[in-house]
């Protein structure tokens, strides 16, 4: 089921374009990353999401529906600028920001002891949050963009700024989140954490979508029919090599020789009979494209 | 709860809470209780008091009856005392002594008046008050000594002459009732002042209490929940709500405060009525200006001109012109607000809006002076300046289609700068780390939001 989808956003900023007929649709209970190099239109769509600003054209659905106010409160956000009131209580504060997404207080205070406890922070509630580190002041503002138990879950940037152990937790949050149903937008230039967590993604460049779909459609379709090949190293696979089979590059190990190979689609079973009537087969594996050179090499074709 | 709600009630309490708002609030009386009170206890305790040797040149002896010029005419006061010598080398050694703070040399000339000048001797250089007291004595003694002896005035005639305390009151051509300027020009300048003072402490709050939202960088994640322009409204709503209770309390504390001082020292009050009361018997009666009995001084007049006011005009414009004022600016300096960040340089962005405050402000002598004259008259129509320069005008009368003019003016350019604040807020709030330059704000109103 889509629970989000928006269609042909443009968005103009005096003299500069920030999005040319954007098209994004979001699967309940998946992850979807919005990837870009810096300063593609990433914030302006999830502004446009928030309804902070809006799109000079296009339509936006959520839950079936337009995009309407009342919708902020199924929304979560955490924004790539983010702070608190540096002078007000953990808590008190914790409260405020729920009570304007709608959570009356007693609920609000009973939910925040739950996500406190769990964070282990309940002895924080009456400090300043100019008291907190900056990682512990984080932590609060997760808490405050989930509470409300949003459907749809916008992060930008979550991993700037927040220490390795940090950004840790909170992807096994976002994680935990999804398991839970909830439907999470992340954007981010941080491959790495794509990999790991996304199910699926749109590549934005220069205010136009340049690529999207499911990340193991996305993988398929940018592989490059390169295998590693792992054998003992008695043999050289140099010698095993069958048609329309290619060498690409390969280093011993102590008792191993580990070997790339670009192999000819429909080509696979030839070598490994060659391979395996000679010697043994200690791993045989296919060499996906990783999110960063998909990105690299997406941005810079265009 | 409504979500402007929430915003004015979490603005409201931190300020409330905050330390700075609990000093000002009992400081605050504090201070206008001493400006009521400073004045009694100088005037009562003034104990700095110059002693002055006169050496009068002209004291002559015939026949054993002395007959000078200044000797003995000298009156004493709170600041000079007065003694009279003969020789001047002996005084100017008693000056050096230190028995004397100064030395007043009347030295005589053959002509008439018989004096050639005067010489003034002292250690110190005399405060400007008693400088001028000095000369002002020295002026009355010799001219009352010409009326005296030249023209032969009667010391009666001379002390009605000296004083003749002639009673200057204006009336309305139109309505034929006293005008009573006084009590008008500080109605009209109180209450100007006040909106004046209103609008830049809480105008000022509103543009401080914006651009920490934008430099915490917390006004996104607050954008995402409410409008914007709630977000201005409920904090420019909840700030005018603090400066009202902090208002009222002064006014609260500041009456309690004076009341308490009263009880422990009433002397200190009743005082200065005494003396008015005393200036008021000498009053020559002034029965050929109808409407004022006798006994009516300028006390009196001050209590009429208080009962001929239009209160219920007054305090209504006030209250219009007092809003309006601070809803006017308070959108302004929010705009501005979001201009600001981290490092910005924000004296381009506020000098254009508190401009208008100072020369609305600086023109006041101007207005009090003429209240119905051309400078007054365009200040009170330009809705910049009109919530001041109204307010002053009002008490002396302004035709009703001039405040007719001035408040739909006032209306339409609120709704106008609300519009242009809210349409810089929702961008500048979330402009961080640049520059932003007017044309760039400028290009903000081509923007859809």
């Amino acid at each position: 089921m889509i629970l989000f989808s928006a269609k042909d956003i443009s968005k103009t900023y005096a003299n500069h374009k920030a999005l040319d007929k954007v098209s994004i649709e979001v699967e309940q209970g998946t992850v979807f990353g919005l990837l870009g190099p810096n300063g593609a239109g990433k914030t302006t769509l999830i502004r446009i999401i928030n309804q902070i600003t809006a799109p000079d054209e296009g339509e936006i659905f959520f839950m079936g529906e337009k995009l309407k106010a009342e919708h902020v409160h199924s929304i979560g956000y955490l924004p790539e600028e983010r702070g608190l009131y540096k002078k007000m209580k953990v808590g008190e504060q914790a409260i405020y920001l729920a009570e304007l997404k709608g959570i009356k207080k007693a609920d609000a205070k009973k939910r925040l002891e739950f996500w406190f406890a769990k964070f282990d922070i309940l002895s924080w509630w009456d400090r300043k949050v100019e008291e907190l580190s900056k990682g512990m002041q984080q932590k609060v503002q997760f808490i405050t963009t989930i509470l409300h138990e949003p459907k749809l879950l916008i992060f930008d940037e979550p991993f700037s700024g927040f220490d390795p152990i940090n950004a840790n937790l909170l992807k096994q949050e976002i994680l935990d989140l999804k398991s839970k149903g909830a439907t999470i937008i992340f954007s981010t230039h941080n491959m790495e954490s794509v990999e790991e967590i996304c199910d699926s993604i749109a590549l934005i460049n220069k205010s136009k979508k340049i690529l999207d779909g499911k990340m193991i459609d996305i993988k398929q379709r940018f592989k490059k029919n390169q295998f590693e090949v792992v054998i003992p190293n008695q043999k050289n696979i140099k010698h095993l090599l069958t048609e329309g089979v290619e060498l690409i590059s390969s280093f011993d190990t102590p008792h191993t020789q580990v070997s790339t190979l670009k192999i000819e689609q429909g080509k696979n079973a030839e070598l490994l009979s060659n391979i395996l009537l000679n010697t043994d087969l200690i791993s045989y594996k296919e060499i996906l494209p990783s999110m960063n050179e998909i990105f690299i090499e997406t941005v810079s074709n265009e | 709860m409504n979500k402007i709600g929430i915003i004015i009630r979490r603005e409201y309490l931190t300020r409330v809470k905050k330390k700075s708002f609990l000093v000002m609030t009992f400081l605050g009386p504090i201070l206008i209780a001493s400006l009521w009170i400073i004045p009694f206890f100088l005037a009562m305790n003034s104990e700095t008091q110059s002693k002055v040797l006169v050496v009068d040149e002209t004291l002559v002896e015939t026949n054993g009856v002395k007959s000078s010029l200044y000797t003995e005419k000298f009156k004493n006061d709170k600041e000079l005392t007065f003694e009279y010598g003969y020789d001047i080398t002996e005084a100017q050694n008693k000056l050096e002594n230190g028995k004397y703070d100064a030395v007043l040399e009347i030295v005589k000339t053959n002509d008439m008046p018989p004096i050639k000048g005067f010489l003034f001797y002292s250690e110190n250089e005399p405060s400007l008050s008693a400088q001028e007291a000095i000369r002002s004595q020295l002026t009355n003694i010799l001219k009352d000594h010409v009326l005296v002896y030249d023209y032969g005035m009667t010391e009666k005639d001379l002390e009605w002459f000296n004083n003749p305390k002639i009673g200057f009151y204006s009336k309305d051509i139109r309505s034929g009732k006293d005008s009573y300027k006084e009590i008008k020009t500080i109605l009209g300048t109180m209450s100007g002042f006040l909106i004046y003072m209103f609008i830049f402490l809480f105008g000022g709050q509103v543009m401080k209490s914006v651009s920490e939202e934008k430099t915490n960088r917390i006004v996104e994640v607050l954008v995402s929940s409410i409008k914007p322009i709630q977000l201005l409204m409920g904090k420019i709503v909840s700030i005018a709500l603090v400066g009202l209770t902090q208002f009222i309390l002064w006014v609260v504390l500041s009456g309690i405060l004076i009341a308490g001082l009263q009880s422990f020292y009433p002397q200190t009050f009743t005082e200065p009525q005494k003396e008015n009361i005393t200036i008021n018997e000498r009053v020559i009666s002034v029965d050929k200006i109808d409407n004022i009995s006798s006994s009516a001084g300028e006390v009196n007049q001050m209590v009429q001109g208080l009962f001929s006011i239009d209160y219920a005009l007054v305090i209504s414009m006030f209250l219009f012109y007092f809003m309006a004022g601070y809803f006017l600016y308070a959108s302004l300096f929010g705009a501005v607000g979001a201009l600001m960040d981290v490092d910005t340089d924000a004296q381009q962005f506020t000098l254009p809006i508190t401009i208008p405050l100072i020369i609305a402000m600086l023109c006041f002598p101007i207005i009090l002076n003429d209240p119905s004259g051309t400078v007054a008259f365009w200040l009170s129509i330009i809705p910049l300046t009109a919530p001041m320069v109204m307010m002053i005008r009002i008490p002396f009368g302004v035709p009703v289609w001039e405040i007719a003019l001035s408040m739909s003016l006032m209306i339409i350019f609120i709704a106008f700068c609300m519009w242009l604040a809210a349409k810089i807020y929702r961008t500048g709030i979330l402009m961080y780390g640049k520059n932003i330059t007017y044309k760039e704000i400028w290009k903000w109103f081509k923007y859809k939001n």
